[in-house]
């Protein structure tokens, strides 16, 4: 580790109603990697965003390089070396890797665009990088991990001084994951500062030098990670102690009934010829890597797609889903990985959100019963303890964590009795997580069936009673939660079936 | 102040006022029967008023209920244009046939009155199916064939202007004057000098609002405009509810042909272009945002009369036909950037 490269000083910024930060104190060294931790909320984002010119700051200091700088939009952080790679990534699918890398500044030759040295740059990038992609690829080709490369790439091709990056493993599957931590022990080793957000403490642990916690807008502190134990970082950001303890063998009754079989159900190229079985008060884990096909079986099965083939029978009878409709009215919720697009409805309040799939119920006459509405709303906020002012507050307004209970709230008032919970704590803080957890385990001990998709290993062993393992659209396991380990899913992920 | 620097203005008080007024502005914006009412609109019912004394001091003849009643036959066609298409733009659609379906609705019911002699009442029942088979085609094709709303309504804008070309043999159409037998539907907008169309419009509107913010239809129209997947993944039928919206707005635009033809008896076929913009600018002026998921048909009311005061003023000014067009063009991009600067700013 070198000398201070970026050091932000009681950095303080207030939005209409909320103090986002409060004289936040923040570091880089040179050659280090500085985690940012926090739960949502926190106000990570918001100080990288002042960091990068996004936001003007209400007061305090920002010294780069040993000179106050004040960057007033994202391009003047770039020219000076400040560059954030994005959880969402930026690139354009029909355009050739080179081609993305250098958008916006081509390489020419009188007026025609210069591809040939777009590629040997690009090709001089990547072997720096030990990044294995062709220059020449189509971007749209590329799994989701090696866009995220070229990301990581034209980055640096900035001449990127200090990298910030924002959640970049939520995306990639286990092997790409390595991959990446290899780039920044390379950048590392450049002597290039990295800033790295995330909400996985097995991360931190393995990839960071330092972490600095934040909690409501707030500097908490910095330890060393090699000095310091996962409890002590949750314990900075949540002031609490709290882990839902793993399960150790199932909680299904031997006799439970099986309330949903798949069978033989085919959709498209990511789903083949999928059976499974799922039965009353079980939760079923869904494993496997990114691309394995999970999303597309789960939307299948709720009708959000159409199917080819396949039987499902809900409750012993067999069933006709072709719309979402069909399915809940055959008692199947789906909560989305991606809650902002295909959860919740922004531009609509607490309530409003939570009758969506059943405002039928709450009609009288013509109209609409906004008094019934808001009391069976309320009576949810108060079960699945949300955090909102109240059921009349848009729900956009509220965090990640309780917006994911806006949407459960949603299926449970629709009482729907087999829950798919895709990635249901993709992006939510550590002591919402648990919040969730806690709500799958009762929920399915008061007998409601849960499909719990999951990409992270350690969500799958502690929660599941037994386990899916999908590889490239097809099941290749099945696994009950006595026998399963990391290994044996892993084998399963990664293993084809021809 | 000229009227070009009149309409840019417009535009500027919309999208400006959150950063002109600073703290004391939010104050204002927070008393709670501020709220209920709603900031821009109180704004916009200010504008209406200013507009008003403008031009009773600058035009000739301006002030009086002579004008007021002419205005007002502007507002209820354009109203009723204007209240069915925030429908169709709270679903995030658009719907630029709503001017043309209402004089292909004009002309063909006016050809069966008079070239048929079908009974009156007949003929605006008539009026108003041709618009609701219009909404219909548009509805059914936006929805269940997921064709861009911009081409359909673009596409069915032109069938609209052939069918009625078709069907009169390209001949205008006179409805009857207020002293034929025949002329009791001009009572529709006045008794006297009682403007009873205004007490309909209004009721109307009301009916709209209620629908909008009362009802499953209009909880699933928005929410559907808002963020369309997420409602079809909570099991709501998101296309019978989409195609509903363009079939109300093309049922008003059935509506609008009666009370146009009330007003000005005379429909001239392969026109009507003209007004879709002007009720689109109605709409979106009174804070229903392009993007879908927000309407304020309480602003829209506003809005309309806006336009129908500022068609009014030009041509009392002296202006032409064409600054008319030039202004609306205007207002139409300003309330448009307004709205999209109003967004950038939530986000």
């Amino acid at each position: 580790m070198g000398e201070v490269i970026l050091k932000m000083k009681e950095i303080s910024k207030a939005f209409p109603g909320v103090q986002a930060l409060d004289k936040v104190d923040f570091e880089v060294k040179r050659g280090e990697v500085h985690a940012l931790m926090g739960e949502n909320g926190a106000g990570k984002s918001t100080l990288m965003k002042v960091l990068t010119g996004i936001y003007a700051k209400d007061s305090g200091t920002i010294t780069f390089e040993g000179k106050e700088v004040e960057f007033h939009n994202t391009r003047d952080a770039q020219k000076a070396g400040i560059v954030i790679v994005h959880q969402e990534l930026n690139m354009l699918g029909h355009l050739t890797v080179a081609q993305n890398i250098f958008i916006g500044r081509e390489f020419k030759k009188g007026i025609r665009i210069d591809d040939r040295k777009m590629n040997e740059e690009t090709k001089k990038l990547f072997d720096r990088l030990h990044i294995d992609i062709e220059p020449t690829e189509t971007m749209s080709n590329l799994t989701v991990g090696k866009q995220q490369m070229c990301e990581i790439a034209k980055a640096i091709s900035h001449d990127a001084k200090v990298i910030v990056f924002d959640e970049p493993s939520a995306a990639l599957t286990e092997t790409e994951i390595e991959e990446l931590f290899k780039i920044i022990r390379d950048l590392r080793k450049q002597q290039i500062g990295i800033v790295y957000i995330s909400h996985r403490m097995d991360e931190i642990k393995v990839i960071t030098d330092r972490v600095t916690v934040m909690r409501d807008g707030c500097y908490v502190g910095t330890l060393i990670t090699e000095e310091c134990t996962k409890d002590d970082i949750i314990n900075m950001m949540v002031g609490r102690v709290i882990y839902e303890n793993p399960k150790e063998k199932s909680m299904v009754a031997e006799d439970a009934p099986v309330v949903l079989k798949v069978e033989h159900l085919n959709a498209g190229k990511m789903v083949r010829d999928v059976s499974f079985e799922l039965r009353k008060g079980e939760i079923l884990g869904f494993s496997g890597l990114m691309g394995a096909g999970r999303t597309e079986t789960a939307r299948a099965i709720f009708g959000a797609d159409a199917k080819e083939s396949g039987d499902i029978y809900v409750n012993g009878q067999k069933v006709e889903i072709n719309s979402p409709e069909e399915a809940v009215k055959c008692g199947i919720g789906y909560l989305s990985e991606d809650r902002k697009r295909y959860g919740i409805v922004v531009h609509k309040t607490v309530a409003e959100n939570s009758t969506m799939a059943c405002l039928g119920d709450y009609v009288r006459g013509l109209f609409i019963n906004k008094k019934a509405e808001r009391n069976i709303s309320q009576d949810y906020v108060n079960s699945l303890a949300t955090k909102t002012p109240g059921v009349d507050e848009l729900v956009v307004n509220l965090s990640g964590g309780n917006q994911q209970k806006v949407v459960i709230a949603k299926w449970l008032i629709r009482d729907c009795d087999i829950l798919i919970f895709d990635e249901p704590t993709r992006g939510i803080d550590v002591g919402a997580k648990n919040e969730i957890y806690k709500l799958m385990n009762r929920l399915a001990s008061e007998g409601k069936s849960i499909i719990m998709i999951s990409s992270e290993m350690t969500e799958i062993l502690r929660m599941s009673d037994r386990i899916v393992v999908m590889c490239e659209g097809k099941k290749t396991g099945e696994i009950s939660i006595e026998e399963a380990s990391q290994e044996s899913i892993m084998n399963m992920a990664t293993r084809e079936i021809g | 102040m000229n009227n070009r620097e009149k309409s840019s203005s417009l535009a500027e008080i919309r999208g400006n006022f959150g950063r002109l007024g600073g703290v004391k502005l939010g104050k204002i914006k927070h008393n709670p029967i501020v709220k209920k009412l709603g900031f821009n609109r109180i704004i916009l019912c200010c504008v209406l008023v200013l507009m008003y004394v403008l031009f009773c001091f600058t035009g000739k003849n301006f002030a009086g209920l002579p004008r007021i009643l002419s205005a007002l036959n502007y507002v209820y066609f354009l109203g009723f244009l204007s209240l069915g298409v925030t429908f169709v733009i709270g679903t995030g659609g658009i719907d630029f046939s709503i001017g043309p379906v209402m004089f292909c609705a004009a002309l063909v019911s006016g050809f069966c009155l008079t070239s048929h002699g079908m009974p009156v009442l007949l003929c605006l029942l008539i009026s108003i199916l041709v618009g609701t088979m219009f909404g219909i085609f548009n509805g059914y094709l936006v929805s269940y064939w997921s064709v861009p709303p911009f081409i359909v309504s673009m596409a069915s804008m032109n069938i609209a202007k052939g069918v009625a070309s078709v069907f009169t043999k390209t001949q205008s159409v006179s409805w009857p004057q207020g002293v034929d037998a025949n002329g009791w539907f001009r009572k529709l907008i006045k008794v006297g000098d009682f403007p009873v169309g205004l007490v309909i419009f209004l009721v109307f509107a009301v009916i709209c609002s209620v629908i909008l913010n009362k009802t499953r239809a209009g909880r699933y129209i928005l929410s559907l405009g808002s963020n369309k997947e997420a409602v079809r993944l909570s099991g709501v039928n998101v296309r019978k509810w989409e195609m509903l919206a363009y079939v109300i707005c093309g049922t008003m635009a059935g509506i609008a042909a009666i009370f146009f033809v009330a007003a000005y008896t005379t429909v001239q076929p392969g026109y009507g272009d003209t007004y879709n913009n002007e009720a689109i600018a109605g709409c979106v002026m009174g804070g229903t945002s392009m993007a879908g998921g927000l309407a304020s048909i309480g602003g829209t009311v506003i809005g309309v009369f806006i336009i129908a005061l500022l068609q009014e003023g030009i041509l009392a000014l002296g202006f032409t036909k064409d600054y008319q067009l030039i202004i609306t063009g205007l207002i139409v991009i300003g309330a448009v950037y307004a709205d999209v600067v109003a967004r950038r700013r939530r986000n």
